[in-house]
């Protein structure tokens, strides 16, 4: 029972996080499933949106706002709003200038973008850890009073709901709305589309703005949940989202889902059950194994060259 | 056209070459190398401070041998490259005497290029032993060890007679050491270590590491690291109901911590230098820091004082500018400084530094507990 429960409490953590994962991973696979590039600065979106959320709570708070829900929706629009615009600017300014050259120049061209963004937030907000207040408190308790108790805190909860409607919402507006539409018919084919008098421009600024606006959300339930945010916490996130991205299949949104939780549970696991310095250790080589044995990742489709 | 703007490139080129010779003649240049930005960057403001203080003091009294000192200042971020960076930097600015590095992972590479280029260091924070075990005869520090500082930790522990302890550590030569001192002492005590743990700095889920602490069932939790982490793991460990009681050394007892635990940082044990500022006989000095709207609490902030006096009145004793003459008369000389009567021994350690236990508070305030 104890061994149970220890082993549920080393599962919720790893959803949990792998939930935010996911999240973050959606931007980096969608961008990737229309114009193949790897928007390396989509880890520095989210930590703008975490930003963005700290200070409109602050805000809020400095205006004697106390009522719960009125600031987490302040926060998370502020969060979204401004995360998206800097997805839809970085997108205009790095990436739509050099799109259709040499893959490499998109590349180096979001590597430079995220190395700005970094030392721009280093500048305006400093490098030093900020607390992030705790809004959502407490949690259920299972387990007998003596030994182990297993505990599944609300804002885990909120984290869960948050990223099943997120997830939902993206699979119904792709699969359902005309805009959705569109963006499959680029991914599947950006000239074709183009000579069917879709507006493929709009389309790729779309995808990065969807992308920018559910890393927000999870900068904000990270923020939330972990407790500080700090300037490079980002590139961490962003590393860790697009390992789960290529573990699912970069280009397929629900491998994405599926590669964030994979690898929140093995890096819970790991720390639970070996030791936390085997964590990367061990999520990387589930990632290179997966690699060596499918290629395309989890849920990818093999690559069909066009002709 | 083309000769003219020759002409003038040699004309202010050599200008500048005069008026840099021209500095070097009245100037003794004093590096101060520490972080001025990144995560743990307030402990380089605790460095900054006393150090800037001093000088400006001494240049008040006079100077050293009637020549006045300047500070030089880098950033070394606490990052092991960039210190070789900034340590390669000060060579290059003919730099001899260097207060800092910080982080122990900076100070010991820094201290291979100073020791090579004949530059004197003094760290005022950097307590691994490693840095001073090597037979360097340039290298001096104004802190204790942490072969000093892990066991009054561990004694402190092991004095509350706690069933079961756990180690955790970031991994870095600093957090590791310490953490090692401490299960090493713990263990002669026949005190149960339930666990020792590395964590990756930098992390901030720390969910499994609490999960499992939880299960081990832990009175007491040793970490060994800086407080970014060690914040997130009170805080997290206080929302998932862990009932244990956290301890740490210097490197977490800093007011941020506050800011990232909140009311979970209550009650947090950490090993200080003890708090000089309190000395009746630095009263003068807080009053001074306090004038200039600084704070002279911080554990670093005496320390870095401490280390530019103890240069200035190294060359004094030397009547040179020579680094090795100046370390030379360090090694032979008793100084009273701030900190106390200061004597080293021949790894450049002071031969008596003391530790003293405090716990922490919500508000940022501490109270010694022994």
């Amino acid at each position: 029972m104890q061994d149970l429960l220890y082993f549920s409490q080393q599962l919720i953590n790893g959803l949990t996080i792998g939930s935010t994962y996911a999240l973050i991973a959606i931007g980096y696979t969608m961008v990737y499933g229309i114009i193949g590039m790897i928007n390396f600065a989509h880890g520095e979106i989210y930590m703008i949106g975490a930003y963005t959320a700290l200070i409109a709570i602050t805000g809020l708070a400095a205006l004697g706002i106390a009522w719960l829900p009125l600031i987490l929706i302040v926060a998370l629009l502020c969060a979204m709003i401004v995360s998206s615009s800097m997805g839809w600017a970085v997108e205009r300014v790095a990436y739509r200038p050099v799109r259709g050259r040499h893959r490499l120049i998109p590349l180096i061209s979001a590597i430079g973008m995220s190395i700005f963004l970094q030392n721009y937030v280093h500048l305006a907000q400093g490098s030093r850890n900020i607390g992030f207040p705790a809004l959502i408190d407490g949690g259920f308790n299972f387990g007998s009073g003596d030994g182990f108790q297993m505990s599944l805190s609300y804002m885990q909860i909120t984290i869960f709901i948050t990223t099943l409607i997120c997830m939902t919402a993206l699979s119904l507006f792709i699969s359902r709305s005309r805009t959705g539409r569109a963006c499959r018919a680029v991914s599947q084919d950006l000239g074709m589309a183009n000579l069917l008098g879709i507006d493929t421009n709009r389309i790729i600024s779309a995808t990065f703005v969807i992308g920018a606006a559910l890393a927000a959300v999870a900068g904000l339930l990270l923020g939330m949940y972990y407790g500080s945010v700090d300037p490079l916490f980002g590139f961490i996130a962003g590393l860790k989202a697009f390992t789960a991205a290529v573990l699912g299949g970069i280009g397929s949104i629900p491998g994405a889902m599926l590669g964030g939780l994979i690898l929140g549970v093995a890096e819970s696991m790991t720390s639970g059950y070996l030791s936390g310095e085997y964590k990367d250790v061990i999520s990387f080589s589930l990632l290179i194994l997966i690699l060596l044995f499918k290629p395309t990742g989890l849920l990818g489709k093999p690559e069909v060259e066009k002709i | 056209m083309r000769t003219s703007v020759k002409k003038l490139v040699t004309a202010v080129s050599t200008s500048v070459a005069l008026m840099g010779a021209g500095h070097a003649a009245a100037e003794i240049q004093i590096g101060i190398a520490g972080p001025m930005t990144g995560p743990v960057a307030q402990y380089g403001d605790m460095q900054f401070s006393g150090a800037r203080m001093a000088i400006e003091q001494i240049n008040a009294n006079g100077g050293v041998m009637g020549e006045e000192l300047v500070a030089v200042e880098y950033d070394d971020v606490c990052d092991p490259k960039q210190a070789v960076t900034v340590a390669n930097s000060l060579v290059n600015d003919g730099v001899r005497f260097v207060i800092g590095h910080l982080c122990s992972s900076s100070t010991q590479p820094a201290s291979d290029i100073y020791e090579d280029e004949g530059i004197l260091m003094v760290t005022p924070a950097s307590t691994s032993p490693e840095i001073t075990e090597r037979g360097y005869e340039l290298v001096f520090r104004t802190i204790g060890l942490d072969s000093m500082q892990g066991p009054v930790a561990a004694n402190y522990i092991a004095s509350q007679s706690p069933e079961r302890v756990a180690i955790v550590h970031d991994k870095q030569q600093y957090g590791e050491g310490i953490a090692t001192a401490v299960r090493d002492t713990l263990k002669d005590a026949g005190v149960e270590i339930a666990m020792f743990e590395g964590i990756t700095a930098g992390d901030k889920d720390f969910s499994s590491l609490v999960t499992k602490l939880k299960q081990a069932d832990v009175d007491y939790v040793y970490y060994g690291g800086y407080h970014p982490e060690l914040g997130l793991i009170l805080r997290q460990a206080d929302s998932a109901g862990l009932d244990a009681r956290f301890m740490g050394p210097e490197g977490v007892g800093n007011k941020d911590i506050n800011t990232i635990a909140g009311e979970a940082a209550e009650g947090l044990l950490v090993t200080l230098p003890p708090a000089f500022d309190q000395k009746a006989e630095n009263q003068a000095l807080v009053k001074a820091f306090q004038d200039k709207g600084e704070d002279p609490s911080g554990p670093f902030v005496l320390t870095s004082y401490t280390a530019v006096q103890l240069v200035a009145e190294g060359i004094e004793a030397a009547d040179s500018t020579d680094p090795f003459d100046v370390a030379a008369a360090l090694r032979e000389g008793t100084f009273q400084t701030p900190i106390g009567t200061v004597e080293y021994d021949k790894a450049g350690d002071m031969k008596s530094f003391e530790f003293v236990v405090y716990e922490w508070h919500s508000d940022g305030s501490k109270t010694p507990v022994n």
